[in-house]
């Protein structure tokens, strides 16, 4: 491991992000609306009541969290490391004496401020505005933390180890958008997972989906027993695992099986 | 005897390739049974090379030089074969031993396109891990030699090509590598800026004593850097020695030019006679013959009894004429 090329290297990457940060504040508003549609969409359904045991405020601050839990999980650069293999770029990482997963981290880490410097202000606004009320307990606050640490986890590597089968096959970045609709349909983003129909309640727990962004914010809105924040907790550190795992079995076979195309 | 610090052994590198025929059905078909085919890029080529040597890698487009250069570097596993290069097997990709190459790629860049290059030479020094006054000693040693002060502040993107190309021969020489894979360093570069590298490579080879292996389209890079040239074609080594010799061992003819001191009647029906002379266009009133290397002596002594010759000079054809046989025929 080599931290400090992998610091130096993020400081770097940030400035060059910043120079594009106009491109970068537009893609975190694109991510945002489809969430700021579903907030108004459900505290409107469960307006002067509940909808399955949540109010409406419970649900306007469910979907305001999400917002930042989303966008501070959510993987960029997985989206540009298929591309990085596919056009043989990866070359230059390749020859270097660092972990090329220092590149996407570098992205990532630098992306994440990038992003935040538009988000947390945006989303500070719209609470000041919708003014949500949700009880948080100090405990709850704090499992909020490691369960927010292992689905940015667990959404990095999942989505890094998809991005490397671009060793194989050279549009791997449909399996990304694969992932992203299934975070969207049982991950909590179209609706809370206690929304979900019946048949749909077991997939989505299991699965990892829920664990990418929603069940942080669930913890954060009161909406789950200490029982399942404990049993969520397992199924997303095990998850998290798995998915690091992974990651490091495709990367050691797709590195034999890269064929550096190009000059 | 000098050590070798590159060995290779039957080093060999086979791609699978898909392939399928045009048309939507067989692109129906190979979705359901793709087919794929064995490029041998490089078959079982083995050299050596010494410690500061340097050595150009040459051959036609497609004849294995960058896919030879790859496994070098570790960027490529090899399908068979070994290659042991300053003790280490480079597709092991051991961080002791990527610190000790570097692999400068015209066609590819190594820098940030949107920082200046001294932030990008910054963060190349963390990650090689060059201590501070190491790197700015070697900064200031390879500016001054690139001439590059006024570069270093512009953003990479809005640097010209020659300009970009001496930002990554900084970024790839700032760790003071012991081995240098050089792939198309000048493509693309006007005259000017090619002899410039050129001169810096040189100077810094014999300086740092760091072991070379260059790859060039331009004979130009061969001749006036690389004493030892070694020529793949399809995938297989076809020379390996003195850039000197390559001529003497690959050319089967020689050129005789000559002059004459009166006007020749039918020069051409003269040459007739003589089997797989070939007579090339007149150039400065000199006449210009290729001549298979084992008929010289009996073909020039005829022409110098029977001709009014005034000047004869006999020849190996230029370097740049061989390989373009080479490369076209595959001759040995």
């Amino acid at each position: 491991m080599n931290h400090q090329g992998g610091w130096a290297l993020i400081k770097n990457t940030w400035q060059s992000w910043l120079q594009h940060r106009g491109f970068f504040f537009l893609l975190a508003f694109g991510w945002m609306l489809p969430l700021l549609v579903y907030l108004f969409v459900w505290s409107a359904a469960a307006e002067g009541g509940t909808l399955n045991g949540l109010s409406q405020d419970t649900l306007a601050s469910y979907y305001l969290v999400l917002i930042l839990v989303n966008q501070l999980t959510y993987t960029t650069a997985n989206w540009t490391v298929g591309d990085i293999i596919r056009y043989g770029q990866i070359n230059r990482w390749l020859l270097q004496p660092m972990s090329p997963i220092y590149h996407a981290l570098s992205s990532e880490i630098a992306g994440k401020v990038v992003f935040m410097l538009f988000s947390i202000p945006i989303t500070g606004i719209l609470a000041l505005i919708i003014q949500p009320q949700f009880n948080l307990t100090w405990q709850k606050g704090l499992l909020f933390i490691p369960s927010l640490l292992l689905a940015w986890m667990l959404r990095f590597f999942w989505g890094y180890w998809l991005a490397l089968m671009a060793f194989w096959a050279t549009r791997a970045d449909s399996l990304l958008a694969l992932q992203d609709s299934l975070v969207f349909l049982i991950g909590g983003h179209l609706a809370p997972i206690k929304l979900l129909p019946d048949w749909m309640q077991l997939p989505a727990r299991i699965l990892p989906f829920r664990y990418m962004s929603a069940f942080p914010v669930e913890i954060l809105t009161s909406q789950l027993s200490y029982d399942e924040i404990f049993l969520g907790l397992v199924i997303q550190a095990g998850w998290a695992f798995l998915s690091v795992m992974i990651y490091r079995l495709v990367w050691r076979h797709g590195v034999r099986h890269y064929e550096a195309v190009g000059g | 005897m000098p050590e070798s610090i590159i060995q290779v052994q039957d080093l060999t590198k086979i791609y699978q390739v898909p392939e399928r025929s045009p048309g939507l059905g067989a692109s129906l078909r190979g979705l359901i049974k793709p087919q794929y085919r064995q490029v041998k890029a490089v078959t079982q080529i083995n050299f050596a090379v010494d410690l500061g040597e340097m050595v150009g890698l040459i051959g036609p487009n497609g004849a294995g030089k960058t896919t030879t250069l790859k496994m070098l570097s570790g960027l490529l596993y090899p399908t068979e074969g070994t290659a042991h290069v300053a003790g280490y097997t480079p597709w092991e990709r051991q961080p002791a031993y990527l610190r000790r190459i570097s692999m400068v790629m015209g066609n590819r860049s190594a820098m940030n396109w949107d920082i200046p290059p001294l932030d990008s030479f910054r963060v190349l020094s963390k990650i090689y891990d060059v201590p501070e006054n190491a790197y700015k000693q070697t900064l200031d040693e390879l500016i001054a030699l690139l001439d590059m002060e006024a570069l270093l502040k512009k953003p990479v993107r809005n640097l010209s090509l020659g300009e970009r190309m001496k930002c990554e021969l900084v970024a790839g020489l700032l760790y003071q590598p012991d081995i240098l894979f050089l792939d198309e360093p000048t493509l693309g570069l006007d005259v000017a800026m090619q002899r410039r590298l050129r001169q810096f490579l040189k100077q810094y080879n014999q300086s740092h004593a760091v072991t070379v292996i260059l790859t060039s389209h331009y004979m130009a890079d061969v001749t006036a850097l690389c004493p030892r040239v070694i020529l793949i074609h399809h995938g297989q080594l076809l020379y390996d020695g003195a850039l000197q010799s390559l001529a003497e061992k690959l050319a089967p003819f020689k050129l005789v030019k000559l002059q004459f001191n009166t006007v020749v009647d039918d020069f051409d029906g003269f040459i007739q006679q003589f089997q797989e002379i070939e007579h090339l266009p007149k150039e400065n009133g000199h006449h210009t013959l290729r001549i298979p290397r084992g008929d010289v002596a009996q073909v020039t002594a005829r022409l110098l009894q029977q001709l009014p010759i005034a000047d004869l000079t006999v020849e190996d054809p230029p370097i740049e004429a061989v390989i373009d046989q080479i490369y076209e025929e595959g001759v040995l």
